[in-house]
């Protein structure tokens, strides 16, 4: 997938009116879901009284295991749901008014995409339903097909895709109004650490074009490397709610990155940092998330088709970096396994 | 074919019904429309306020009606309609329903086997095949198509991303019932040009000439050879023409006749004999009808011919619209024969309007045909058939009246007489040649046609459509046209309906509503005619409830029920209330059996009326509407994503 920016000047730009200078893109008051049955009766709080507003320009993430309400809140911010109780207003506007759609777009947790149509005819559609004009609708399809990477399979369909391949359809097909708010649910599922790579560039790219982005996802790291600011849900309940370089700050611990130091040197630092009354959790060579490895591989096979990587001790070779981490006296380390 | 009163009513009559306005269909269109608002917004609102309170849900319906009028039905988006539609055909498509068509064709290369060779009208068979075969194979395809795919849309999901575009209900219901549509033209187009050419072709046949005699002044006469089951005889005249061809027609047998040329070598003498086609099989005459009034043996005038017996047949209450339901018309609507009595006065009278040279242009007279019936109280001579006259009066100057024309009855067919231009008669004491259109004819086109039984004992019935004038054919690849473009109403119909269950119900539950509509539809003059017993106390055996009970206890049903007399009330309260919703709800449905009976229109060889087609048109306009309002409502008020 290329990353080029997509924005396009002449795309429809949404009415200014609709959001009279305030930069609230999703706002939801109060808001609550009970799952009832056929008969009414109550069979699962799957929201309680949640209040978010997501700004505009901003990656909002929505964290939390399965269950604990991401997919109610998207859905009732799409007005796929209505609320029990409490409010959702998207630019201003109840979440259960069309016209909003417009300036929205949405990739649903699968693509939930018509198998018997081809990638060209499936975005062709999607754009006839935001009344694009034959000529625009060409123009999209074809920058899109371009950005999602798959202008060799245009003319098949869907049902012989594989699933980051119809991941990718659904990308394209939530782009196709160029909209300013993109709402993404679980974006990274079915796709391979390069497309998953691919995807973050793609969100922050079009963060950067001034777009919000509300995704939701238990991949953490996803999360953390794209989110400006985080809920996290729990039982329909949110827990936490903030900016994600705050929340993941660990207060009492340090991190020293540095390199070409000698065993001896690594001993004194050690010395050091017991003298001021701190502890040596430990002193040791980084290792390489999963993800920069695979990612490093395959940049380097396509550099060079045909050969084997050599050796995994190349790989250490290349981030020789040594990290030292400290902490205070309380040992607990909040951002164990992030790193 | 019998026509009942309502076959006869132009679309503005049946549309306003100007002396009855209770039994129009405008009115009828309207109280259902207006019934099923109410109702729907009665429901609505009992739902949403048991979900959210009394005040809440009173809101929530009021928003709903308001989005319907402020912002979906100003904002639905051909472009979008149209993409939806495409999406419903492509779907449809690509599960391979045209296999259906093959199937009809191949359904058609083996029916030839079943039906009757030895059949005395094989036309009307084949296109009563076909028209039924047709019909009922595409209402089933429309039933399985419209209501299956919403539905899996929203259980796959797919829905998703539909929604959560700019999309208007409105357009989803509409996209759907479009797309539909089209899949159901597309496969009605082939099987209509499939059956057309099975029943022309189906009828094809040839004959030898196997007997010929010459009989003096260079005509001939001869006979055919035996050939699917009939033989026909014939003649040739000789040519005006001395270097023409010397062509000479069949008689009329199962229908249809032959032209038989004769082909002369270079020596003069006779080489061959070519056969043409069969024709005359496959009409679509266009009838003018009269009004009839019959007078007894005494010469009195009266409104009804005698009832010889099992001709006061029930039915054809369905006309009557509202009138009925409220209970202002209990009397069945039918016509049935009259019978005139032989070698009496009593006669039939039939007036008909617009007799013009213009409209009849044939130098020969003007053709009549007849489908009459006989009733004999004597044997008499079975071979010879009963004799009828016709007499032609001047409406306005009764004593200018023609000599009787004689003819001989054809029961079970329709026989062919032509009312001559030039006639003997009596103007007054006067004898002498009438002109048709000069002395019998008024100057504004009124021709009066009566008709006796000339034999003693013997009676003669008629009805309205037994005699008619034919002023024109029409074709009859026009006319079959014209009996699938009723099918295509009906289809419209069901996928309308199809659609608006499917917005609210799933697959299999839609599709099981809709045939429940259509069955009801199907049955409702059953429906209407147990209210009528019911209404004049006549209890045949009385309702469901009262049936069942009686069924349980082996009582014949001619017997009073003998149970408890609390128990009997509460019996026959409750079959009163299954029996009147029943009504309500066929009478609220659309009336397929009338709209089928076009086919026997194309059967009988009659060209279909415009009013006919107009008048199905409209109603099938009025219902998709309905459809169209209630599945809006239903899916604008529907959690998706639930």
């Amino acid at each position: 997938m290329a990353t080029e920016p997509i924005g396009l000047a002449d795309a429809p730009t949404a009415d200014p009116a609709a959001s009279p200078g305030s930069d609230v893109v999703i706002e939801t008051r109060n808001l609550s879901k009970i799952y009832r049955d056929f008969w009414g009766r109550r069979k699962v709080a799957a929201l309680k009284s949640l209040d978010i507003e997501v700004r505009k320009g901003e990656i909002f993430g929505l964290l939390g295991p399965n269950g604990s309400g991401k997919s109610t809140t998207i859905k009732l911010i799409l007005g796929l749901l209505f609320p029990t109780s409490g409010r959702v207003l998207v630019f201003d506007q109840d979440a259960t008014e069309t016209r909003k759609n417009e300036r929205i777009g949405y990739l649903p947790e699968e693509s939930y995409l018509y198998k018997f149509l081809t990638t060209d005819e499936t975005l062709d559609f999607y754009g006839r339903l935001f009344d694009l004009s034959g000529a625009e609708r060409k123009r999209r399809v074809d920058e899109l097909v371009k950005l999602v990477g798959l202008e060799g399979a245009r003319h098949r369909q869907l049902r012989e895709y594989s699933k980051g391949m119809t991941r990718r359809v659904g990308l394209a097909q939530a782009l196709i109004n160029d909209p300013d708010l993109i709402l993404l649910d679980e974006p990274t599922t079915g796709l391979d650490p390069l497309g998953t790579r691919d995807m973050k560039d793609l969100i922050l790219s079009l963060r950067d074009q001034g777009k919000t982005i509300l995704l939701c996802s238990h991949q953490l790291s996803d999360v953390q490397d794209v989110c400006d600011r985080v809920a996290i849900l729990h039982q329909g309940e949110l827990k936490e709610l903030g900016r994600v370089s705050e929340l993941l700050k660990v207060q009492d611990v340090t991190e020293v990155h540095a390199r070409g130091l000698s065993d001896a040197a690594k001993a004194e630092i050690s010395e050091v940092i017991l003298r001021h009354g701190g502890t040596v959790d430990s002193i040791d060579n980084p290792t390489a998330t999963m993800e920069e490895l695979f990612l490093s591989i395959v940049r380097e096979s396509e550099r060079r088709p045909g050969a084997r990587r050599v050796s995994v001790s190349d790989t250490a070779s290349e981030s020789p970096t040594a990290v030292a981490t400290a902490t205070g006296d309380d040992a607990a380390s909040r951002d164990e396994g992030q790193s | 074919m019998t026509l009942q009163p309502e076959d006869f009513w132009s679309f503005g009559e049946w549309l306003l019904r100007p002396e009855s306005f209770l039994e129009s269909a405008l009115l009828q269109g309207i109280v259902l429309v207006v019934l099923a608002v109410l109702l729907g917004l009665i429901i609505a609102y009992l739902v949403s306020a048991v979900r959210h309170g009394p005040g809440e849900g009173f809101y929530a319906v009021a928003r709903s009606v308001r989005d319907l009028v402020r912002s979906d039905l100003p904002g639905t988006s051909s472009r979008r309609i149209f993409a939806l539609a495409k999406l419903a055909y492509q779907e449809a498509l690509r599960r391979r329903v045209l296999v259906v068509v093959g199937l009809f064709v191949v359904g058609l290369l083996f029916a030839g086997w079943y039906l009757d060779p030895r059949s005395s009208d094989p036309a009307r068979l084949y296109i009563s095949f076909v028209l039924t075969a047709t019909n009922y194979l595409i209402l089933l395809l429309a039933l399985f198509i419209s209501t299956f795919s919403l539905p899996a849309d929203i259980k796959n999901r797919t829905i998703y991303t539909i929604v959560t575009k700019p999309v208007r209900a409105t357009e989803i219901v509409l996209g759907r019932m479009l797309g539909f549509v089209a899949v159901g033209t597309l496969m009605l187009v082939p099987m209509g040009i499939a059956s057309y050419f099975f029943v022309t072709r189906g009828l094809r046949h040839d004959h030898e000439v196997v007997e010929i005699d010459e009989v003096g002044d260079g005509r001939f006469e001869g006979k055919l050879s035996f050939d699917q089951f009939h033989d026909h005889s014939f003649t040739i005249e000789p040519s005006a023409d001395p270097d023409g061809p010397e062509l000479g027609l069949t008689d009329t047998v199962r229908g249809h006749r032959h032209v038989v040329r004769q082909i002369r070598g270079d020596d003069g003498n006779v080489e061959r004999y070519v056969i043409g086609e069969p024709y005359g099989a496959l009409r679509a005459r266009v009838p003018v009808y009269g009004s009839l009034v019959f007078t007894d043996r005494a010469g009195n005038l009266t409104d009804e011919g005698i009832d010889v017996g099992n001709e006061k047949a029930r039915g054809g209450y369905g006309a009557a619209g509202i009138a009925r339901l409220v209970g202002v018309t209990r009397e069945a609507q039918r016509l049935d024969y009259g019978y005139v009595e032989g070698g009496t006065l009593g006669s039939a009278i039939y007036t008909f309007n617009g007799v013009t040279p213009r409209r009849f242009t044939d130098e020969e007279g003007i053709p009549m045909e007849m489908a009459l019936r006989a009733f004999r109280t004597i044997k008499g001579d079975i071979v010879s058939g009963l004799n009828g006259s016709i007499t032609l009066r001047n409406p306005d100057k009764p004593q200018i009246e023609s000599n009787p024309l004689t003819f001989v009855v054809q029961e079970y067919d329709v026989s062919e007489e032509r009312l001559p231009r030039e006639i003997e008669g009596t103007d007054g004491e006067v004898t002498r040649k009438l002109s048709l259109f000069d002395d019998l004819v008024t100057d504004d086109g009124r021709l009066e046609v009566i008709i006796r039984c000339i034999d003693r004992q013997q009676y003669l019935g008629m009805t309205t459509s037994a005699v008619y004038l034919r002023p024109a054919e029409s074709s009859f690849a026009w006319n079959l046209t014209k009996s699938y473009l009723s099918i295509w109403l009906q289809m419209v119909m069901v996928i309308a309906f199809g659609v608006m269950f499917s917005t609210f119900l799933s697959g299999p539950v839609a599709m099981v509503a809709t045939f429940a509509c259509v069955l009801l539809g199907f049955t409702a003059e059953q429906i209407y005619d147990i209210r009528y017993y019911m209404d004049r106390g006549e209890s045949m055996g009385g309702g469901p409830v009262e049936s069942l009970v009686r069924l349980l206890r082996q009582d014949s049903m001619t017997t009073e029920l003998d149970v408890d007399q609390v128990a009997g009330k509460v019996i026959q309260g409750v079959d009163a209330v299954i029996i009147y919703s029943l009504d309500a709800v066929a009478t609220s449905l659309p009336n397929l059996p009338r709209m089928l009976s076009t086919a026997e229109y194309a059967a009988s060889g009659f060209d279909i009326f415009g009013a006919l087609l107009a008048r199905h048109a409209v109603a099938t306009f009025g219902y998709v509407l309905l459809a169209f309002l209630i599945g809006y409502f239903f899916l604008k008020t529907r959690e998706i994503a639930a």
